[in-house]
């Protein structure tokens, strides 16, 4: 059985394109992208919500999408453990759909920011971070205005295992320079409690071709790589 | 403005008696006021280059001369052959009065309006880029104003469209305070198919006309005889006709338009910019050599009770105009469904070569299509100013301070310091083609994903050097850009260019205008580079302070590279390894950083192009490339060379030890050496070992080169060979390089 991956296209999705380029053509898994209100879960084994300005961002970000009937399909999959990854806007649209806890604000600075940063994996036991090493440092590029995440309920998230990432300097330390928008405890990723759908601001569909990393790395195929295996297991 | 009788009412219009007089002519009647709005917006400057068409002449025949330009100019954009079945597009226009007035509105849809042009081309845009004129930011809470909500208009719209801002200039300048320049480029890519698909014209008669996207309604009505005029303290009032962009729309249009155009039931496609409905249509009909029959309440508005009048003159934002074929309407019209697009059937094409425009039963409009491109020229007259002898003759004085003060001060100026607070809020990377990015090199990289191939682009012009000197200083210009493609690796392709001058009925501003145009079409026959677009805006002026703004022929270059292995980038890579400098260094500080920032002066010698070296120069480092001899490159600009060798050191903090004893033969004071704004220089990091066969090389291609100093790796330069000893840490001069925005903007 083929492996089948959806990229939904939320109107004002912009990353749409790429992911679909990097899943299809650089790790190598049959990627459709699908209009949302012709997204049907049944047909897919996982889901990818990408970055963009879903709906303009009207209102507030990811918060019109949230209401996409694809969201209604994906949620089937959350519970039956299908592997769900919002980028960016994508993790906007799964926090307003509360699959995954807390809000994402404005950045501290008030001004979008696009560059390469540093992220820690906390845990790698989610769908999509399991061949990552725990502590490992990720170079992977962020474009966002609103991502600083905040919740009121960090112990529990901690507890919980549900923080998968956080913003660091390249040798793995949490200085304030290393968080480049303000996000609580430098938070940079988070998952639900059953870890097969994560969310998080950074770009990893940016990151997967040596050619477009500022050092050569490709940690973003990581993620894919992770999700294609998750899937694999789950199958047999 | 002026007052012309309509059946016994005084109406008022932008243009001249006479032009209303030829209206008449060409109608044999009176006009309607609809028709009159028409040819009053249609042979403005804005949209009929009216003072600018004689001269502009000059440029016509790119699609003659290069068998690889596809589309040249007089089209909504140029576009190049690039190879491998790809279409590149291209094009730069300014939004400079809506943005001086309204910042954030005005640069977004500057933005809107150039991504409209490249998408009518058929093709998905898949680069911007801005290069921006403002005054001096330091003390001058206006100027920052201007600043910060321009760069704010430009990210929010480009960012959310999906389209990564991969390059741009900036330049501070007293001249632009009142009137800053916003010029908007974009880069679209497609396969020759498409953009055959899409031709701008309706040329078949039978056809549907089908009107696409945001809906029409008062905002912007008579925008573009206001960007025709001068700026005064009358404009505050003119805030209604800056239109209000919506980057969402624009996304949803770009989307739907190229999903549509797939289908191959689009035969003609263009965007609704100045002139709003009439100029498209028109255009399409004229152009194709049709007419067209148009129901004017078909088209869907955005507030009751209005006029015809008002419905054809809207420049409402996000609306594209399509002709469809007959068979394929459906198909088409159900593309717009998926995406939840606005849309109506508005007419049907003829071969009457007339277009009608119908307002329930009551024929509005009724005129020849052709009528409305037929704007008379005028011959403006031109005079070199007055004061260019005196600015000209302008002597340097002796430094005051040391030498490495002058650097630091230079280092931290606001025309040379880092933009890195401008471009950190682009999004440069969507669309996975970002191979050099913002900051990394002198041109933005962007992979043609598919092939091995990359694009460069770079875009700019030195204001202060036209300001001296319009001919030698858009050649300069040309020099300057190039060699940013250059650097990277590229072979300069293509060009276009944005022309922003004062009032054309004024000499002086046209004289600029003129050696401009004359300075860009000489050096781009002798060195073989097709233009194949441009934009010009006149009325850059302020009343308030009669002060024009100095003349700024904005200059793209896109060029090409073959294989990744061939691209180059600035950081020095190596210590130990060679710094050579090519090209000599003559005493032209005209018009330099040096000169402004140090010495208040705007005056002296400009730099001037020989066209033969230049050449010499490119070949010869091709020929380097070709032998995998270069490691670095970085070409030399604002500030001198030592400014280059310093923003090679950041990247890897790495020193440079410098010793100019043998590299002065033109026996220079030192500050002539060092500051000197030479163009078509450039500073290369090699390998000690390939000495000997570049000296052989540059020998051989009759380029000069000398090696000026080594990489080192202790973060600092040390000057040698002048008349003091300069030693500058490069940890401090970064410090110095990268605060200086951020300093002035974040309050």
């Amino acid at each position: 059985m083929t492996i089948k991956i959806a990229v939904i296209q939320f109107p004002g999705a912009n990353c749409d394109l790429d992911a679909v380029h990097v899943l299809n053509d650089v790790i190598g898994v049959e990627t459709s992208l699908v209009w949302h209100n012709y997204f049907k879960e049944a047909d897919f084994d996982g889901v990818v919500l990408p970055g963009g300005f879903s709906f303009g961002d009207y209102l507030r970000a990811g918060i019109i999408a949230a209401h996409s009937p694809a969201l209604d399909e994906a949620r089937v999959m959350l519970k039956d453990g299908r592997p769900i990854i919002g980028i960016c806007n994508g993790f906007q649209i799964l926090i307003e759909a509360e699959f995954l806890p807390g809000a994402l604000l404005q950045n501290e600075s008030l001004k979008f920011i696009c560059k390469w940063v540093n992220i820690k994996v906390i845990n790698n036991k989610t769908a999509f971070t399991h061949k990552m090493k725990q502590n490992e440092v990720l170079a992977i590029p962020i474009a966002h205005g609103e991502g600083r995440y905040f919740t009121d309920n960090l112990k529990e998230l901690e507890e919980n295992d549900q923080v998968v990432f956080r913003y660091s300097t390249e040798t793995g330390n949490y200085e304030s320079a290393a968080n480049p928008n303000g996000s609580l405890d430098n938070i940079a990723g988070i998952c639900n409690l059953e870890q097969n759908c994560i969310g998080l601001m950074p770009h990893p569909e940016r990151a997967s071709e040596a050619i477009l990393s500022p050092k050569g790395t490709e940690h973003g195929r990581l993620f894919f790589d992770s999700m294609v295996e998750f899937i694999k297991r789950r199958i047999r | 403005m002026t007052k012309v009788n309509l059946s016994g009412e005084e109406v008022n219009v932008e243009m001249t008696k006479e032009e209303f007089e030829k209206v008449k002519e060409l109608l044999n009647r009176e006009p309607t006021i609809t028709e009159l709005g028409g040819f009053d917006i249609m042979w403005s400057e804005h949209c009929s280059y009216k003072s600018s068409r004689p001269k502009l002449k000059l440029f016509e025949d790119a699609e003659k001369d290069y068998d690889y330009v596809l589309a040249g100019p007089g089209q909504d954009a140029g576009v190049i052959d690039i190879g491998d079945g790809y279409a590149l597009a291209f094009r730069i226009e300014s939004h400079n009065h809506p943005s001086a007035i309204e910042p954030y509105h005005g640069a977004a849809t500057g933005i809107g309006g150039i991504i409209r042009d490249i998408l009518c081309m058929g093709v998905r845009p898949i680069a911007l880029l801005d290069p921006l004129r403002f005054g001096h930011l330091e003390g001058n809470p206006h100027s920052q104003w201007l600043f910060k909500y321009v760069v704010k208009g430009i990210a929010d719209y480009g960012n959310c469209t999906g389209i990564p801002t991969i390059g741009g200039e900036v330049e501070f300048d007293r001249s632009f305070e009142n009137n800053c320049l916003v010029n908007v480029a974009c880069i679209g890519l497609g396969t020759i198919e498409d953009f055959e698909h899409a031709p701008s014209r309706a040329y078949n008669p039978g056809d549907y006309v089908v009107l696409m996207g945001g809906s029409t309604g008062r905002d912007g009505i008579h925008g573009v005889t206001f960007a025709s005029r001068t700026l005064t303290e009358m404009s505050e009032a003119d805030r209604p006709a800056v239109q209000i962009g919506d980057p969402f729309t624009k996304k949803m249009i770009i989307e739907a338009t190229l999903e549509a155009v797939k289908t191959g039931y689009v035969r003609g496609l263009k965007d609704l910019g100045g002139g709003g409905l009439t100029c498209a249509t028109s255009e399409l009909t004229g152009d194709g050599n049709t007419g067209a029959k148009i129901e004017l309440r078909k088209v869907f508005t955005g507030e009751p009770g209005m006029t015809s009048y008002e419905i054809m003159l809207s420049e409402s934002q996000e609306r594209m105009a399509f002709i469809v074929k007959p068979e394929g309407l459906e198909t088409v019209l159900d593309v717009f469904k998926k995406y939840e697009m606005t849309f109506a059937v508005i007419g049907k094409t003829d071969d009457s070569k007339v277009l009608k425009v119908y307002d329930g039963e009551e024929l509005v409009v009724n005129i020849p299509a052709k009528a409305l491109s037929e704007s008379p020229t005028f011959r403006r007259a031109e005079k070199r100013p007055d004061y260019l002898d005196h600015l000209l003759a302008q002597k340097t004085p002796e430094p005051t301070i040391n030498l490495e003060e002058v650097i630091k001060k230079l280092i931290a100026s606001e025309n040379i310091c880092s933009k890195e607070w401008v471009y950190r809020q682009y999004d440069h990377e969507v669309g996975v083609r970002s191979v050099v990015k913002c900051g990394e090199g002198d041109s933005g990289v962007l992979r043609i994903i598919g092939t091995d191939k990359f694009i460069s682009a770079s875009v700019g012009v030195n204001s202060k050097h036209c300001y001296l000197d319009p001919y030698e200083g858009a050649k300069g210009g040309l020099v300057e850009i190039c060699g940013n493609v250059i650097a990277n690796g590229a072979k300069p392709m293509a060009m276009v260019n944005c022309c922003n001058f004062g009032n054309p009925e004024i000499p002086e501003s046209f004289w600029y205008f003129s050696k401009s145009v004359e300075g860009m079409n000489d050096f781009c026959r002798k060195l073989r580079i097709p233009i194949v677009g441009g934009n010009v805006s006149f009325y850059n002026e302020d009343e308030v302070s009669k002060t024009a703004i100095k003349a700024t022929p904005q200059i793209m270059i896109v060029g090409l590279i073959q294989g990744y292995e061939n691209i180059i980038t600035l950081p020095f890579k190596q210590s130990g390894n060679d710094i050579l400098i090519i090209g000599e260094t003559k005493a032209e500080l005209g018009g330099s950083e040096y000169h402004s920032v140090i010495h208040k002066l705007e005056g002296g010698t400009p730099p001037s192009v020989d066209e033969e070296k230049i050449l010499a120069r490119w070949n010869f480092l091709y020929e380097l490339y070709q032998n995998k001899l270069i490691k670095a490159n970085h070409d030399v600009n604002k500030g001198g060379f030592i400014i280059t060798v310093a923003e090679m050191c950041f990247k890897n903090k790495f020193g440079a030890d410098i010793d100019l004893t043998g590299y002065n033969f033109n026996n220079l004071r030192d500050d002539e050496l060092l500051f000197s704004e030479t163009v078509g220089r450039f500073i290369i990091e090699t390998s000690p070992k390939d000495f000997g066969k570049i000296v052989d090389l540059a020998k051989m291609f009759k380029v000069s080169v000398n090696k000026i100093g080594v990489v080192k790796s202790k973060p600092e330069i040390s000057i040698r060979g002048l008349s003091q000893i300069v030693n500058l840490n490069i940890n401090q001069m970064k410090q110095l390089y990268d605060s200086t925005i951020p300093n002035l903007m974040e309050i």
